[in-house]
């Protein structure tokens, strides 16, 4: 067989750390949230993989799921609609003595038989909460060169606020890694330390064989999660490396961060650096392009596609299909799809969700710590 | 199953009085209005009005055009059973032929019609601007009992004889057919859009064929035909946006309207009637601080630091610090760079504008505002400091201070 395609397959857990942003998913889960004008943060995972020969992606998805059906739909755009492999959505289901699952390993149990089916070789595990342009084929050769049994991926950065201020496990979940050379020799888990960590990504990668066999070994044991139920206990026997990832990442992990993470993307030449590799895909709108009118006036901004602007808007990310109307002022926000600013509004340090109002002449005051937050369809 | 009516797209032209920009490429694939290209209209009118068969008949430059198509799913149109199908000359048994004319490429595949049994054919040109609904075309067809129906616009007398004009009574069953009169008789002309009873359309191809004299054409040969025998045909009078975009002249203006829907009634912002196309992929389009940017449309992919007023960008266009666009057309992934004048042009893809170059010129006092587009060819590099008049067509590289 000609060699274009990785010998790697791709499992995703796109509801880790929804508690972490309650606001935003409270319709939707992490892998779906609307980022960077036009995509959801599922969208990087998926393109990163095709991009990098990956094209069989399986998702096992908890709740809250539809809005991620809704945007994946058959995997058309990502080129994922293949015979062989492709998308596989797994929506939650009981089996047996499984209820829907928490840990990894529960998930990876239900669909142990797919796993076992599978051809390829090693298996990529990740959760879907960072924006970023991925290359999992340097990820891949790491793994092979370095004799690996688990490659992580991490960045250098500090732990999030929230985990350090109350460290509260029910949010989500973050490990440390503490590496000799590229050899991890311990995991913390949610560390309230400061400053810079060996932060894990939560992007494994492990040899199919061996991950089928573990988990169900660990699931007959009760284990549950990856990381406290195998990685830690096993840390001597199995080499687990550490792969530095140095490119431009985005970690959402409340909805302060999701501001600030969004309007990074105004500032020097951030979203050059995300996007200057290789294309990221998503779903298809076909609206037509932006307009802006004679009265308008744009300073600092990224905008999508399908919206008319009349009013003035200043360092604000716009979705897809907004409406800024005449004498209409945006500025310092975060404006969803759909969303309509009527005539004279003045807004500062806003989150619009989806298809919100902002009626003729209201003023909202946020500030960049604490953004105001209008959820999904509400008329202010 | 048969299909109750079938599209055939002629775009095999070549588009030649649109010089440079279509040197590379057949004219239905000429962009348009930031993020189309000319055969989207079409192909989007036939989806939203319920057609899912249609067939491209492609003979010039036909590589970008059928990239472009793939398998139809930007439009909907990868069907198990009919769907968009790229339809160029080939070799038949008895020889092989490129396409004489309009009608003789329908004849030279009355065989793939044939394969869908249709009660109705509909003949469109890839190479014009409007937006349509065929299925109130086809109704007026039924409601006539005609045979053949053609669109028709009312033009302004004065601009009549540049048409073929349908002469029509009072219950719009078409009497004369007038190709280019001085003394039109009718201000209806011709669009160019016909829908033909399918057993009506096979009979008179065949005939055609038949004739050696014949052009081959639909204008010169069959509608006189048909006129001929007293076949019942019609006019069906269009009301709405509609643009041959043949000329530099009429494509930048056309553009130019898309920037004032409400006076030129092209409306790309109508949620019932979306124009498809195949999407660049690129991020949001990104505008700087200390950049400007008026009555102008703006898609993906774009990045701004300079001043663009009343123009129209593609998709990765980079205008740089300094540089003015105005009354532009700037075509996907060119770059305009630092202190560049670009202004009543079209500027086609990856183009190069050096620093400080200057390319066009604003139509003074008393000049016609849609003469003197400049027109730069696409892949070409302007160096820097170099002037470029109105009216120029450029096709090669130009050298750093050069003025042409």
């Amino acid at each position: 067989m000609i060699n274009t395609r990785a010998d790697a397959m791709s499992v995703i857990f796109p509801n880790n750390y929804d508690n972490m942003v309650p606001e935003l998913s409270e319709m939707r889960l992490m892998g779906s949230l609307p980022v960077a004008s036009r995509y959801r943060i599922i969208d990087f995972y998926l393109s990163s993989l095709v991009n990098s020969g990956i094209d069989s992606i399986a998702m096992l998805t908890r709740r809250n799921y539809h809005s991620l059906l809704d945007h994946i739909g058959s995997g058309r755009e990502w080129d994922l609609v293949r015979k062989n492999g492709g998308l596989s959505i797994f929506p939650p289901y009981a089996v047996k003595n499984i209820g829907i699952y928490e840990g990894w390993i529960e998930g990876l149990e239900s669909i142990r038989s797919f796993l076992e089916s599978k051809k390829e070789e090693l298996v990529i595990l990740s959760d879907a909460c960072i924006v970023m342009n991925f290359d999992y084929e340097k990820l891949i050769r790491f793994h092979i060169d370095s004799g690996a049994d688990v490659t992580v991926a991490y960045t250098r950065e500090p732990m999030p606020d929230e985990v350090i201020s109350d460290g509260d496990p029910e949010k989500g979940l973050f490990y440390t890694l503490d590496l000799d050379g590229t050899r991890v020799t311990n995991i913390d888990i949610n560390p309230r330390r400061k400053g810079i960590q060996n932060l894990s990504m939560n992007i494994y990668v492990v040899r199919r064989k061996w991950l089928v066999d573990i988990v169900e070994k660990t699931f007959l044991r009760g284990g549950v999660y990856l990381v406290r139920d195998i990685l830690i206990p096993m840390i001597k026997e199995l080499n687990i490396q550490g792969y530095e990832y140095t490119g431009y990442t985005s970690r959402i992990t409340d909805i302060k961060q999701y501001y600030r993470q969004n309007m990074r993307l105004l500032e020097g030449d951030n979203l050059s650096q995300l996007f200057s590799g290789n294309p990221i895909y998503t779903k298809i709108r076909d609206d037509n392009p932006t307009r802006y009118t004679g009265d308008s006036s744009a300073s600092n901004v990224m905008v999508a596609d399908g919206c008319i602007i009349e009013g003035d808007i200043e360092n604000c990310v716009l979705f897809r299909g907004v409406r800024v109307k005449k004498g209409a002022r945006v500025r310092n926000s975060i404006i969803m799809q759909d969303t309509v600013i009527e005539e004279k509004a003045d807004i500062d340090c806003v989150i619009t969700d989806k298809r919100v109002t902002v009626s003729a002449g209201t003023r909202l005051r946020g500030s960049e710590s604490f953004p105001i937050y209008i959820s999904k369809g509400h008329k202010v | 199953m048969g299909k109750e009516m079938v599209a055939m797209l002629l775009a095999g032209g070549q588009g030649s009085r649109l010089y440079v920009l279509t040197q590379k490429l057949a004219k239905p694939a000429v962009p348009f209005g930031g993020k189309y290209r000319i055969i989207d209209f079409p192909l989007s009118n036939c989806v939203n009005s319920g057609i899912d068969t249609v067939g491209i008949l492609t003979q010039y430059q036909p590589l970008v055009l059928n990239e472009y198509i793939g398998n139809g799913q930007p439009w909907d149109l990868d069907r198990l059973y009919g769907g968009v199908h790229i339809l160029p000359p080939y070799q038949k048994a008895s020889g092989s032929d490129w396409y004489k004319g309009t009608a003789n490429a329908i004849y030279q595949n009355l065989g793939f019609i044939e394969r869908y049994d249709p009660e109705y054919v509909i003949i469109l040109s890839g190479d014009q601007i409007c937006k349509q609904d065929y299925s109130d075309f086809l109704n007026f067809h039924k409601k006539k009992n005609a045979e053949f129906t053609v669109a028709v616009m009312e033009v302004p007398w004065e601009e009549a004889p540049r048409f073929g004009l349908m002469v029509a009574d009072e219950d719009d069953r078409i009497t004369q057919f007038q190709e280019k009169p001085k003394e039109p008789k009718s201000n209806l002309a011709s669009m160019g859009i016909y829908i033909f009873n399918w057993d009506i359309l096979k009979k008179y191809l065949i005939e055609d064929e038949a004739d050696e004299d014949s052009e081959n054409d639909f204008g010169n040969n069959i509608i006189p035909n048909l006129l001929r025998d007293e076949r019942r045909m019609y006019a069906y009078h269009f009301k709405g946006y509609w643009k041959d975009v043949g000329t530099i002249s009429s494509l930048w203006e056309a553009n130019m309207e898309v920037l004032e829907p409400e006076k030129s009634g092209i409306d790309l912002f109508d949620e019932n009637w979306k124009i498809y196309s195949r999407n660049s992929g690129l991020p949001g389009h990104k505008i700087n601080s200390g950049a400007i940017v008026r009555d102008s449309m703006i898609t993906d992919g774009c990045t701004i630091d300079g001043t663009v007023v009343h123009s129209i960008l593609f998709a990765g266009v980079t205008i740089e610090k300094g540089a003015v666009v105005e009354d532009a057309v700037v075509m996907g992934g060119s770059i305009i760079k630092a202190g560049a004048r670009v202004s009543h042009c079209i500027i086609a893809e990856n183009v190069v504008v050096g620093e400080s170059a200057s390319i066009g010129r604003m139509p003074g006092d008393g000049e016609s505002a849609v003469s003197g587009v400049a027109t730069i060819g696409s892949g070409v590099y302007i160096g820097d400091n170099a002037k470029i008049g109105p009216d120029a067509m450029i096709s090669e590289n130009v050298k750093d201070g050069e003025q042409r």
